[in-house]
């Protein structure tokens, strides 16, 4: 069987899977399932820009999908009313107070010679800065909080288009990254994979707890569409017309519509990934990024800046992941930051990777498709399989209850054993790197 | 990429997560496609033909070592020449393709260097031949791991080959200098009491007047009865105190003989020893 | 007077806390550094692992409950914990023998080995909250404090109350026990030397006739009675929750990390670096001021420098820093 066929063949069980859903379960949770796992395989994308092209390890994507999420808040909201007079420049001054200290201890730091003094003078910068960034931050914090913080309390965004704030999440991210990479991978030794893991629980934390930015776990909610409303669907003679004509029910019709509107902006934006990836990897860029993986040694000895290009690499990986971040809070209509957990935006991504068959573009949106598909539907298969197991159980039997009750998290086990089955028995994944 | 998938880490060298320090690289390569048996001693490497990896390029060919008990037999020989690799044959690292290897009479050619080391052969290798992170004496220890009996008279008797080291007993081996810490690793291999102690390069990195030290001291054990099989970059210091001397190019024996004949030879001095 | 009741507000609201968390993430990152050490990679699982013992403690705490045994004033977690420790054991056994053991054989990398213990994280977690639910469990019964604030302020009269529970002074003695019996392993049994030499040079310790197998299955066990026992104080100390327990991966690989990773006294002193870190730095340190200070100068704020909810920040920020000025942690993390 040639490689296209074999490729073709995965695709086409993936897609068999997403149809037969649609016939057996119903439409909307078919398109619904797509729409996620056009989003997992640009996170997947992601990734293995990261570990596959440069075989970086990154445990921290969950806080950069986040950092897309926030990015569609503070893009596409409307600014709340008298938010920015009452605390928020005062906030913003805090922020650059808080940055000028830091810029300003390793700048002592490199003036001066080691020693006590520097020592001092360090610890003395950090203190006075850090109680100088606390006075201007927390009376501005606090007004901020204080307009409206049932439904606001927050300094809300630019009110610009809903669509210009997936680049912004990518911005954001790659920001963030930026940030990360320079001070993880400059240490004398890698230290990635723990920088990302601290960053991306810190990135939660922050998104949790200041309320002013985007109200933390009170969520934002309401967030703008880049596609029409149901209800306005179906208070439209033209799509009622065009339902009926189909044989369908109204309500039905319009909210499949939504979601299949969604699915081609995704799918448009899944393109331009993946073939901005493919040719990535086929550019000298990709294949001088691939000859460091493979021998950085020899890279650096013919001149590579290796610590740079791998800083590049990361900073886009994670830029893509936050784009991704920033469809799937469209797609949500809401920003919640207390439902992101590294299992499932970050450990599950790994899994899409690893499945799909790291350094190889089409492996990685394959295994977004199917690992996405796994995770929603083992739950009611898991179900389906402990009601068969428990069926000769009496009917108040406590094992039969439990075992029943339990079954949502078969999905966790499941994942689990995916991963280590291909891991052993097809270590390069289902659509191994050429 | 490398053929096997398992051992690919994509250049990943993130220490949080991966250790890089300590890991193994020994990978038994044992058995031979032809048995040869030319020559007769203690412990002879006999007619080995075979190199690195299943597929990998011959290095040696037909190639034989061999040492008798109160000898010391050195392997020297051109940068190349093979003659660390002809060690490791030896001791079976290395995939052979043709040849055997012989200890006290008994072919061990398809053990594994493990069970090699449990027949009663002593290895020092060239690097990485101590635990710098534990103490001499915890050293000598694990040396004298695969013993259930008592091993503390083996530790005087290598204390009493290596005064420092009794003082040094209770110091990391890290610690030590270099000289030192090649007592430490030739002490490590002695603990075994080991019927065969090979050497491979004990003298590189050291200073000249380390080296005659440990080659005094490598004298003395070998006064103990103990065949002693070394591989040495320093040819003439070596061929010196050689009963035997192999002379090795690319992979084959070039010249064999005595220490004193190789170095009269007029033919090896010009070629090897530089005039 | 004021001196003491400062000293009393401190001991009661940090120094205990923190050195009875601190307790507990030595015991932990002890675990993720054998591991780390010997079998050279990462845990992933580790939070789960502790999880897993800790759900069998519970599962045992309660039968034994509903057989009428109790500890006295001493938790019956305690009584049941050998027998978790023994489940934890064979399931990290039987995961070593069906998962991890192929990858040794195949002299797999590593990074493989850390990518395959997200897997064997994704089962455990899966296994936890299949067999017990994710919900939070309570299982510590018995006296709740070994001085209460009440019986403190009637013995000393100060105004300030010192309380002990008695989950805190168990955490201690336990992590001290077992701290002891660890080292006492590492540096003086046989196999315990075998394993410190396995970890310093694998070569070597193969040339030296140390078997690898049995060295990682000593290691398995080691690990599971540490990660069980880290699980069962840390779960009697604040609650049992499965999904508690996977985020305690990072101040367990932080204190592993800023110790020196590799290194067992490493370990614990960064356990205690990173508590304490956490719980002074979101400590609202009013209280404690207002003894110290004159009354003009007392603090109107909480002059609490970051709130609790980024105790996370904390233990990142130690790590960066530890990192940048001393790349190898504080104990130069080498050998087990």
């Amino acid at each position: 069987m040639s490689e296209t066929t074999k490729n073709t063949a995965l695709f086409g069980l993936v897609f068999g899977l997403i149809v037969l859903t649609g016939f057996m379960q119903s439409w909307n949770v078919a398109v619904l399932i797509l729409n996620m796992g056009l989003i997992s395989a640009i996170m997947a994308l992601g990734v293995n820009l990261q570990w596959g092209f440069a075989g970086l390890f990154n445990v921290g994507v969950m806080g950069f999908v986040a950092l897309g999420g926030l990015a569609v808040v503070l893009t596409s909201a409307a600014p709340v009313e008298g938010a920015w007079s009452a605390g928020g420049w005062r906030i913003v001054i805090a922020l650059l107070a808080g940055a000028g200290t830091i810029v300003g201890t390793v700048m002592v730091r490199q003036r001066m010679a080691a020693g006590r003094a520097r020592n001092i003078a360090t610890i003395a910068i950090l203190v006075v800065g850090f109680f100088l960034y606390r006075g201007i931050f927390d009376p501005g914090v606090a007004a901020v909080e204080a307009i409206n913080p049932a439904l606001q309390g927050n300094l809300g965004g630019l009110n610009l288009p809903v669509l210009l704030a997936w680049p912004m999440g990518g911005l954001l991210a790659a920001g963030v990254a930026w940030l990360i990479g320079k001070t993880a991978l400059g240490l004398r030794s890698d230290y990635l994979a723990i920088a990302t893991l601290g960053i991306a629980e810190i990135i939660i934390a922050v998104m949790k707890n200041e309320d002013w930015l985007a109200r933390g776990v009170k969520n934002v909610v309401g967030l703008d569409r880049p596609v029409p409303y149901e209800i306005d669907l179906q208070n439209s003679s033209a799509f009622i017309n065009r339902a009926e004509g189909l044989g369908m029910d109204v309500a039905t019709a319009s909210s499949l519509f939504v979601k299949l509107n969604y699915s081609i902006l995704f799918a448009v934006v899944l393109a331009i990934i993946f073939v901005m990836a493919q040719l990535a990897l086929k550019s000298p860029w990709g294949r001088m990024m691939r000859a460091i993986r493979d021998n950085e040694v020899a890279a650096e000895a013919m001149g590579k800046d290796v610590t740079n290009r791998h800083l590049q690499i990361f900073v886009i990986g994670s830029a893509v992941c936050g784009i991704a971040g920033a469809m799937m809070t469209t797609l949500d209509g809401q920003l919640t930051p207390g439902t992101y957990n590294p299992l499932r935006y970050t450990f599950l991504i790994w899994v899409m990777v690893i499945v799909g068959g790291s350094g190889n573009n089409l492996g990685a949106v394959l295994g977004g498709f199917l690992i996405w598909f796994l995770w929603v539907q083992v739950e009611p298969m898991g179900l389906w399989l402990m009601e068969v197991i428990t069926l000769g159980m009496a009917e108040d039997s406590g094992l039969k209850k439990h075992l029943i009750d339990s079954a949502a998290h078969m999905r966790l086990l499941t994942m689990g054993v995916i991963l280590l089955l291909v891991l052993r028995f097809s270590p390069r994944g289902l659509i191994p790197e050429k | 990429m490398t053929g096997n998938p398992y051992q690919d880490d994509r250049g990943n060298k993130d220490a949080s997560i991966a250790n890089p320090q300590g890991g193994g690289e020994m990978t038994p390569a044992v058995g031979t496609g032809k048995e040869m048996n030319t020559t007769d001693a203690f412990l002879v490497g006999d007619s080995m033909t075979g190199g690195y990896g299943k597929d990998g390029p011959d290095i040696l060919h037909d190639c034989t070592i061999a040492v008798n008990p109160g000898e010391i037999a050195v392997i020297v020989g051109p940068n190349g020449a093979g003659k660390s690799t002809g060690m490791k044959a030896v001791f079976g690292m290395l995939n052979l393709r043709q040849g055997s290897v012989r200890l006290d009479g008994e072919d061990i050619t398809s053990l594994s260097p493990q069970a090699r080391v449990a027949k009663g052969m002593g290895f020092v290798p060239q690097v990485n031949n101590i635990f710098t992170s534990m103490t001499v004496e915890e050293n000598l220890e694990m040396g004298a791991f695969i013993r259930t009996d008592d091993f503390s008279d083996t530790m005087e008797q290598v204390y009493g080959l290596f005064p420092i080291l009794k003082e040094k007993r209770h110091q990391p081996a890290g610690e030590l200098s270099g000289g030192q810490r090649q007592q430490v690793a030739v002490g490590r291999a002695l603990m075994t009491q080991p019927k065969v102690l090979m050497l491979d390069e004990p003298t590189a990195g050291v200073s000249p007047i380390v080296m005659d030290e440990l080659f005094d001291r490598i004298i003395e054990v070998s006064r103990t009865g103990i065949p002693i099989l070394m591989v040495e970059q320093n040819a003439r210091q070596a061929l010196e105190i050689a009963d035997k001397g192999y002379v090795l190019v690319q992979g084959r024996n070039a010249y064999t003989g005595t220490g004193k004949d190789l170095l009269a030879d007029e033919e090896v001095r010009k070629s090897f020893l530089g005039g | 007077m004021d001196f003491l009741n400062a000293i009393v507000a401190l001991s009661n609201f940090v120094l205990i806390p923190a050195i009875a968390y601190g307790s507990q993430l030595a015991l932990g990152a002890l675990g993720v550094t054998l591991i780390y050490g010997i079998l050279r990679f990462s845990n992933f699982a580790h939070g789960d692992t502790m999880a897993f013992g800790a759900m069998l403690a519970v599962l045992i705490t309660w039968l034994l409950q509903s057989m009428g045994v109790s500890f006295g004033p001493l938790p019956t977690a305690l009584l049941a914990l050998p027998f978790a420790i023994l489940g934890t054991m064979v399931l990290v056994l039987l995961t070593d023998r069906v998962v991890y053991r192929f990858y040794r054989e195949q002299k797999a990398k590593p990074v493989i080995l850390v990518i395959v213990s997200m897997g064997v994280m994704f089962i455990m977690n899966g296994l936890v909250r299949f067999i017990i639910g994710p919900n939070d469990q309570r299982f510590s019964d018995g006296e709740r404090f070994i001085i209460s604030v009440r019986e403190f302020k009637a013995m000393t009269g100060l105004k300030e109350g010192l309380a002990i529970k008695t989950t805190q002074g168990i955490t201690v003695v336990v992590a001290v026990i077992c701290v002891a019996l660890l080292f006492w392993y590492l540096n003086r049994t046989r196999t315990g030397k075998s394993m410190r030499a396995y970890s310093d040079n694998e070569d070597l310790a193969l040339l030296s006739g140390i078997n690898p197998e049995r060295v990682v299955m000593y290691t398995w066990l080691i690990v599971a009675a540490l990660a069980t026992t880290a699980g069962v104080l840390y779960g009697l100390d604040k609650s049992f929750k499965p999904f508690v327990y996977f985020q305690l991966l990072l101040p367990i690989f932080a204190s592993a990390i800023v110790g020196g990773l590799g290194s067992p006294l490493g370990a614990i002193a960064g356990g205690f670096v990173i508590a304490f870190s956490e719980v002074t730095i979101t400590y609202a340190w009013k209280k404690v001021l207002k003894y110290m200070l004159p009354e003009s100068l007392e603090p109107s704020s909480l002059v609490q420098l970051l709130s609790t909810d980024y105790k996370f920040a904390v233990s990142f920020v130690i790590l960066i820093v530890v990192l940048l000025f001393k790349p190898t942690g504080l104990f130069k993390g080498k050998s087990v």
